[in-house]
């Protein structure tokens, strides 16, 4: 890029082959760049490099320097190289003008053979039972870079098992190498220096000081980068063989911050969640919270079946009833007697459709449900909607979203409004009663889990989660990424998008929408900001599109009303049963989760 | 102060604690941890959970990190111990002369009951059931020549005849202070550093110092510019007295005159290395010489805070040093404007705990930051550059520091002059094990051979013996065999050089020479051993040592120290396979170069050179065929007695029928 300062490039030769690199780009990284792979067990590019395992050793040499301290050059014209005679690490080396590695030697796959030997040991070889197997660095560097024999016929060492170093971790200080990423991670990253080794040498175990847990928000991601099966997480563990899942790039959906990840299923469940990395969103790492917070989709109270109301009782329907009932009630009302609450966990092609239906139907009272927390300042945001923004652009309110909510509620009450329109919210997050709902004439709900709400709706519309559909949404600092489908939804439930282009054409028999692609398209058209996208070109990483000064400031009475709607929310927790909580507050499940597996600690 | 905790701390000793902050820089308060575990061991007599938590919060800190540095230095102990708790020396010196043996009657006599192999990792201290006495089991207390040895509580207890340990345990008083004074020095030798040691007029307070023309050199150094003083250093030749034998000026050389972060000084006393006990002697005879060297290195390096780093096992050494330092500030040779020059300098004692790899430089700036000692990797991490607190920081040894004043005093060409090209100087070496005299000879650099050394000035062997082996320069040197031929290259006076085939006797006792001869100076601790004595037991016992001083940060040394251990324990048991001598010379190989400080050498050089040059006693020592493969999780104590070993009968496994397998395997 001609306007960015001209980075300092270096000559490296790898394997003989001379590349070019710019300035501070460590060896380890700037082979791998090239295709050559340096196996690696306590480096990781996103902490400190302590260089304690070894198994980085390579040989690296410098440029001959003739009398005139200038590279003396070979027949070749490229400099000739004095190689040191012992191995180097490359892990904590950046690239320096004609330094020359070698990494494929006899003398470096004598040093692999010799540290992988080292490192298995004392390593217990219990694969057959290990959660690890399948992504152990050690079984594969085992394959790669060890031998097939063992030569050691003494004891191993003992050390502790099973260790429940936190509520969301498991430790079997047997399988550590000691590498001490787990520890690093904690005091650079999770600014929790909770984790540390204790004894000495071949003793040497990593333990948490006693009455201290590895209970941080971030605690999972020592599971992640663990190269062995010595940290695993409680949650996953002995659950599903890491080989039998599918891997489902998509975001994760509990606050703003849009954390890219991996899902993990088998025949249609999730069994984990992990982060993916995106410099520009999350590094390499996703909270706690968010990772575990899909459990929700496989719970009891899944809607599974349309339902509409008939003589007072809700019973099932198939879908076109279930549309054709939903427009019907719609289109008995005036504009002016209809309000819809649409959410913030809604993808961008949910939101312009509910547009599409506000405006055909000229219905003006149209906001989201608030959801805020407490943030930190490493990646969990204090906006718990994951798509605020795209609130913003989409649904193009004067106001900030959320803002408008309590007046919608008022106007409940009061009569004003005879039609609400609840998509993937509760609608007593609003503040209203089950008497209160169950007196409107017409309530059309959208939504995952059964709760008091929908047992009041006129007509229920079960719809997807988060890792059962596709879509895109602008997370807090204006980045568009996409959510991909990791599972099909349970039962009879339906893609959201689907239902709502349905209940569309049931209102105003619109043009033909065959695609979420379509969607996308239509938005591009209408959205400046969303020019010249799709939902392919955004790819796996995600594109941004807003800049921090481009997002609408928000109005202080906008603010008051927003946290006003958030404290009736607050307000009403304590009704609500545990389940819907788990679905409306994740942060507090969690928590709760995380409370009853530890002692109590207050 | 700290009040998360139930325990109350006395406001005596928590001043004590202050105090101890103090000596570090306000940000680096963690500095201060390692000094607040012994002062909260010497008040509790150990440091329990609830310390950790205390002293953590003491500092800032978190409690796990203070239980790391518990867990690292063994020294600090998590249950209390007896009244009296005695450490016995187990490294090879004393093992030679009966310490073993000394613990065992130990525990005789105590009816103390030893931890085994397994438990003495996470229990090394034994109590006797009336509590009164406790016994553990430590490594090279600095005293070889005065083997074996022990400490009763604080005290050094010399030639302690393992017949008569009991007596040990009645009348302390006499006992103490019974350290062997080794006056007149030999005729051969060259006392520079060394002249006052052993003086029986001499003490170690200034005034004493001061008659004999003290702290004149720091007059003399304060009135040169930094320059003329670090040349001085570099035109003198001096190599570092440590142990790598690196050149003191061009270390010096690394710090920029135009530095802008502080420049820190660090003595390393921290001596461990098994056979050398040169350092205790400076320390605890002639502390005002290291700190004069100390003051004028320190201007030298525009140095204003400098740190003794001492080995935890030298409590009266640390106790002299900061009486000694306390008397200079009174002189004004230490504080602010020293001597009038605009000057100032600090100069605090840390004690280490029990950790031999906290002798090595980095280890040792990670101690002194309060972390367990685990050594930085280079790059990036010279001290030089990156050292203490991120700072640039010279660590030297104390006899390098102690001729510091000597070439100020001689100057730098004329100290060149002594010793021999390129191995300038006097050194102390440090002689042990099998001869009859064993002691300190400082000597000019290779101006006497091996054979000098144990013949003339160590008394020879014992009478009837026979020379076996050396080690010369600390445990981690390789061994030479005393019938082994050393081809040497020897410079002529026409320049030339002519090669020499020279027996071990005719060896110089220099740098260079014990180099050709594919040994190392080291740090000037020679062990000799006798024809009585069994090489695998020896390798053993140095296996041993440093199976426990790894500190365990990186794979190869962490894992390889204690599995060669682990075939030596086998082998002595009998139970050695056929294979055992080249598995032994591999994982050698698979350390030496490998690891990220100079430990992975010490620990694998004597395994290769042990093993390389007594075949004929390794192969005498494995002769079992190797077993057939085990379970993964078999336990092989019968290798020790049987030649084959019984496994469940595999026959009710179809697949091993299928494939042809018989009932075993």
């Amino acid at each position: 890029m001609p306007n960015e300062p001209a980075v300092q490039m270096f000559n490296v030769q790898i394997d003989g082959v001379w590349h070019r690199f710019p300035k501070g780009t460590r060896v380890i990284e700037a082979c791998e760049q090239v295709g050559v792979f340096v196996p690696r067990y306590c480096y990781h590019k996103m902490l400190s490099s302590p260089g304690n395992c070894r198994m980085c050793l390579i040989e690296m040499g410098f440029p001959r320097l003739g009398p005139d301290r200038k590279p003396e050059l070979g027949t070749d014209g490229k400099p000739i190289i004095n190689w040191m005679p012992r191995p180097q690490i490359c892990c904590a080396q950046d690239v320096a003008e004609g330094i020359a590695v070698r990494t494929d030697s006899p003398l470096v796959k004598e040093c692999q053979r010799g540290v992988m030997e080292f490192l298995l040991i004392n390593h217990p070889l219990d694969c057959p039972i290990c959660d690890q197997a399948g992504e152990c660095r050690l079984q594969e560097f085992s394959v790669d870079y060890g031998t097939s024999q063992s030569r050691f016929l003494e004891n191993k060492v003992k050390k502790p098992k099973a260790v429940q170093v936190g509520p969301r971790v498991t430790l079997d200080d047997e399988r550590c190498i000691l590498c001490s990423r787990c520890i690093r991670f904690c005091q650079e990253i999770a600014h929790d220096d909770v984790l540390g080794f204790v004894d000495r040498g071949s003793h040497t175990v990593l333990t948490a000081h006693p009455g201290k847990s590895l209970d941080n928000n971030y605690s999972l991601n020592t599971v992640d980068i663990c190269p062995v099966g010595a940290l695993t997480s409680t949650d996953f563990r002995f659950k599903m063989r890491v080989w039998f899942l599918k891997e489902t790039k998509s975001i994760c959906t509990s606050c703003a911050t849009g954390c890219n990840t991996v899902i993990g299923t088998r025949e249609d469940v999730i069994y984990r969640q992990t982060p993916r990395e995106n410099d520009d969103v999350n590094s390499c790492w996703m909270c706690d919270y968010g990772r575990l917070n899909y459990k929700y989709l496989e719970a009891e109270d899944r809607l599974l079946e349309p339902r509409i109301r008939s003589d007072g009782k809700l019973v099932p329907a198939d879908w076109p009833t279930a549309i054709g009932q939903a427009a019907l009630h719609l289109k008995q009302f005036a504009a002016s007697e209809i309000a819809i609450v649409a959410s913030g966990r809604m993808t961008n092609e949910e939101l312009w459709l509910t547009a599409q239906l506000a405006s055909s139907l000229g219905v003006k009272c149209i906001d989201i449900v608030p959801r805020r927390g407490r943030g930190d300042k490493i990646l969990l945001s204090k906006d718990r909607n994951p798509n605020t923004n795209g609130v913003r652009l989409i649904l193009g309110s004067r106001s900030a979203p959320g803002a408008k909510l309590m007046a919608i509620a008022d106007a409940v009450r009061s009569g004003e409004i005879k039609a609400l329109v609840i998509l993937k919210e509760n609608a007593m997050h609003l503040g209203l009663s089950v008497e209160e709902l169950a007196r409107l004439p017409a309530l059309i709900v959208m939504n995952i889990l059964r709760n008091a709400a929908t047992e009041k709706a006129s007509v229920v519309l079960p719809a997807c989660g988060f890792a059962e559909k596709r879509g895109s949404m602008v997370n807090g600092k204006g980045r568009l990424q996409r959510l991909n489908r990791a599972t099909r939804p349970p039962g009879n439930a339906r893609d959201d998008w689907e239902i709502l282009r349905d209940l569309l054409q049931g209102i105003d028999g619109g043009d033909s929408l065959h695609s979420i692609e379509d969607v996308f398209r239509r938005i591009r058209e209408t959205v400046p900001q969303f020019a010249g996208l799709s939902l392919s070109k955004i790819g796996d990483l995600g594109v941004h599109i807003l800049k921090i000064e481009e997002l609408p400031a928000t109005h202080p009475s906008d603010e008051e009303a927003i946290e006003q709607a958030i404290a009736v929310q607050a307000a009403r927790r304590s009704v609500r049963s545990d389940l819907d909580r788990a679905y409306a507050n994740p942060a507090e499940s969690i928590t709760r989760q995380a409370e009853a597996q530890t002692a109590p600690r207050r | 102060m700290p009040n998360s905790t139930t325990i109350s701390v006395p406001a005596q000793l928590e001043r004590r604690m202050d105090d101890a902050i103090a000596h570090y820089p306000r940000e680096h308060r963690r500095s201060a941890a390692m000094p607040l575990l012994h002062l909260w061991q010497e008040h509790f007599g150990f440091v329990s959970g609830e310390a950790s938590v205390w002293i953590a919060e003491k500092l800032g800190l978190q409690p796990i990190n203070i239980l790391e540095l518990v867990t690292f230095y063994p020294m600090f102990r998590q249950h209390p111990a007896g009244k009296t708790h005695i450490r016995v020396c187990r490294t090879l010196s004393c093992a030679m002369a009966g310490g073993l043996e000394l613990m065992e009657n130990l525990c005789t006599a105590l009816g103390i009951q030893r931890p085994t192999d397994g438990e003495e990792m996470h229990h090394p201290i034994a109590v006797s059931a009336d509590g009164n006495y406790s016994v553990e089991f430590v490594e090279c207390l600095a005293s070889c020549h005065t083997a074996p040895v022990c400490m009763v509580g604080e005290e050094l207890h010399e030639k302690v005849n393992p017949e008569s340990a009991a007596e040990l345990l009645g009348n302390r008083e006499s006992e103490a202070g019974n350290q062997q004074l080794q006056w007149p020095p030999h005729p051969i030798e060259r006392r520079l550093v060394y002249k006052n040691i052993g003086r029986p007029s001499w003490t170690t307070d200034i005034d004493c110092y001061l008659r004999e023309g003290g702290y004149e050199q720091l007059k003399q150094a304060l009135t040169l510019s930094r320059d003329e003083i670090v040349n001085k250093v570099k035109n003198s030749g001096l190599r570092g007295r440590g142990g790598a034998g690196f050149s003191c000026g061009l270390k010096w050389s690394f710090i920029r005159p135009d530095e802008k972060r502080p420049v820190y000084l660090i003595c390393n006393a921290d001596e461990s290395e098994p056979g050398t006990f040169k350092d205790r002697y400076i320390i605890h005879e002639d502390p005002h010489q290291l700190l004069e060297g100390m003051f004028i290195s320190c201007y030298a390096l525009n140095a204003n805070t400098a740190y003794i780093y001492i080995r935890g096992e030298f409590p009266e050494g640390a106790k002299i040093l900061e009486r000694a330092i306390e008397e200079a500030r009174q002189h004004n040779f230490l504080g602010k404007n020293i001597l009038g020059s605009g000057f100032d300098v600090e100069i605090y004692v840390h004690r280490g705990a029990g950790a031999y790899i906290c002798g090595e430089e980095t280890g040792l700036i990670e101690s002194l930051e309060g972390k367990r000692g685990y050594p930085r990797i280079k790059p990036p991490y010279f001290p030089a550059v990156l050292g203490l607190y991120m700072c640039p920081t010279i660590v030297n040894n104390v006899e390098t520091l102690c001729n510091i004043k000597h070439i100020v005093a001689i100057g730098g060409a004329e100290y060149a002059r002594l010793g021999r090209p390129n191995n300038t100087g006097t050194r102390v070496l440090c002689v042990s094990g099998d001869v009859q005299r064993p002691g300190y000879f400082e000597i000019e650099v290779g101006a006497l051979t091996m054979g000098q050394l144990i013949y003339q000035m160590a008394g020879g062997l014992r009478p009837g013996r026979k020379l076996k082996a050396v080690i010369p320069g600390g445990s981690s040197a390789k061994v030479l065999r005393a019938d082994e031929r050393f081809k040497l290259k020897e410079r002529q006076a026409d320049g030339s050089t002519i090669e020499r085939e020279i027996s071990i006797d005719d060896i110089p006792m220099d740098f260079d020479s014990l180099a050709a001869a594919g040994s190392m100076a080291g740090s000037g601790g020679v062990i000799v051993l006798d024809d009585s004595r069994d090489m695998v037991w020896a390798l053993n016992n140095i296996n041993k040592f440093y199976a426990h001083e790894s500190c365990g940060q990186c794979t190869p040394c962490r894992e390889g120290s204690l599995w060669m251990q682990k075939i030596t324990d086998r082998m002595l048991r009998g139970g050695g396979v056929v294979e055992d001598p080249e598995t032994l010379k591999t994982i050698g190989d698979n350390i030496a170069g490998r690891t990220i400080c100079a430990f992975g050498e010490a620990c694998a050089w004597p395994t290769q050179s042990f093993v390389g040059k007594f075949p004929e006693e390794f192969a005498g020592r494995a002769h079992k065929p190797l077993p057939p493969p085990l379970p993964p999780e078999y336990t092989p104590e019968e290798l020790i007695d049987k030649e084959s070993i019984p496994t469940v009968p595999m026959a009710h496994d179809p697949g091993w029928e299928k494939a042809g397998a018989k009932g075993t395997i």
